[in-house]
């Protein structure tokens, strides 16, 4: 048994012995996965507060289903849906979009945002974690995860068009925090 | 563009440490207090038993509305059976003047169906109660409530006169719907009233 605790476990008897309710499994997935999660949480939430909430939420969530599993996909493919999924029921509880015509739609101009390629992911969570609740979860679910607008909408209940324009709108915030942080830094160097 | 995905998808952050205490409570009280799913059942439990409650106090309703309804029949059957053998006097006198007139109301517009006019003249000399019902022995003796419109429905199912076609029609039809149905008949249906009727043409 000693020799077991050792060693570290496969992914079949960590999910096996969280279904079982083994404390010492639990923890071990927990540690194994909790900072990818966090990862995730942060970049959803508002605050570090917020992201806890979340990542207890949703670690609880996981061990309660974990029998539902059924072994098709990456488990943290899984894990992550999970997470992505918590972190979309606490968003829909707090903001409501609101449907947006396909005439604002088609006056939102595609912003290029590439510049974020240049900055270091801490900065870049905090410039997203900058937008409105609405914005981050479509900028997050669309970019960051791969969600296409019609899936979004569906999830969300909302327009296609609506995830679109949103989308268009997160990027401009973006984009504008972005010229003000590159300002910033240059007058920063200047004065310096 | 895929390079700041990539950082964002794969971003990483050691979560505080009591975050783990955090979840190993709730652990152990969840895995005393019910899960998500027990809830659920002992709320639909809970749903269950009110529905049946709610439903088993309908049905005491209905039964005891029922049953009063048969005993006063059982009443009235049992007070005319011994008015029949002289035995009873719990039938008041007005009960069975009432039947009794009604009784021969109907035999008379069964026999003077040749009168189109006779039920009118027979129900503007009664009284109002007794405009609304004619009460007649049923074949077990039970007293049955019709109403005029169906003494009116006896008289025309005689094809002899006064000719209706449509309500010949209408009273063919009629039979040939309940003759196709799997209701039981009873003492109140037309076919039994029409049988009455023809019983007592028979007689005569």
């Amino acid at each position: 048994m000693n020799g077991q605790s050792n060693h570290t476990p496969s992914e079949s008897d960590l999910i096996q012995g969280c279904i079982n309710g083994d404390r010492q499994m639990q923890e071990l997935l927990y540690k194994r996965f909790s900072s990818k999660m966090y990862g995730v949480c942060l970049r959803y939430s508002g605050s570090a507060d917020d992201a806890n909430d979340l990542l207890q939420e949703g670690f609880i969530k996981i061990y309660k289903n974990l029998g539902k599993f059924r072994g098709e996909g990456s488990f943290e493919g899984w894990i992550r849906r999970i997470f992505v999924n918590t972190a979309i029921e606490h968003f829909r509880k707090k903001v409501k979009l609101y449907n947006v015509s396909e005439v604002q739609e088609s006056t939102m101009e595609d912003t290029d945002i590439s510049v974020l390629d240049k900055l270091a992911v801490k900065d870049i969570i905090v410039l997203v974690n900058e937008l409105a609740p609405g914005y981050k979860t479509i900028f997050n679910m669309h970019v960051i995860e791969g969600y296409s607008h019609k899936e979004i909408a569906e999830i969300l209940g909302i327009n296609e068009g609506t995830s679109k324009s949103q989308l268009a709108r997160a990027k401009g915030v973006l984009k504008k925090s972005l010229d003000k942080m590159i300002n910033k830094t240059t007058n920063d160097t200047i004065n310096n | 563009m895929q390079d700041f995905k990539n950082k964002l998808l794969n971003y990483e952050q050691e979560p505080p440490p009591e975050i783990w205490e955090r979840i190993n409570t709730e652990l152990d009280t969840s895995d005393h207090k019910t899960s998500p799913i027990r809830g659920f059942r002992r709320r639909s439990k809970l749903v269950f038993y009110g529905i049946t409650a709610a439903a088993s106090l309908i049905i005491i309703f209905l039964l005891s509305v029922v049953f009063d309804g048969s005993k006063e029949n059982n009443g009235d059957n049992n007070s005319l059976a011994s008015t029949e053998t002289g035995k009873g006097n719990s039938v008041s006198q007005n009960t069975k003047d009432s039947i009794k007139l009604n009784n021969k109301t109907l035999e008379d517009i069964i026999k003077s169906s040749k009168d189109n006019k006779l039920i009118a003249q027979n129900y503007r000399g009664a009284s109002n109660q007794l405009k609304k019902y004619i009460t007649i022995s049923g074949p077990s003796g039970q007293p049955v409530k019709i109403s005029p419109k169906v003494a009116t429905l006896i008289v025309s199912a005689d094809n002899e006169y006064p000719p209706k076609p449509v309500w010949n029609k209408k009273i063919e039809k009629w039979k040939q719907i309940m003759l196709n149905t799997t209701l039981s008949p009873t003492s109140t249906n037309l076919l039994d009233i029409a049988q009455l009727t023809s019983n007592l043409d028979n007689n005569e």
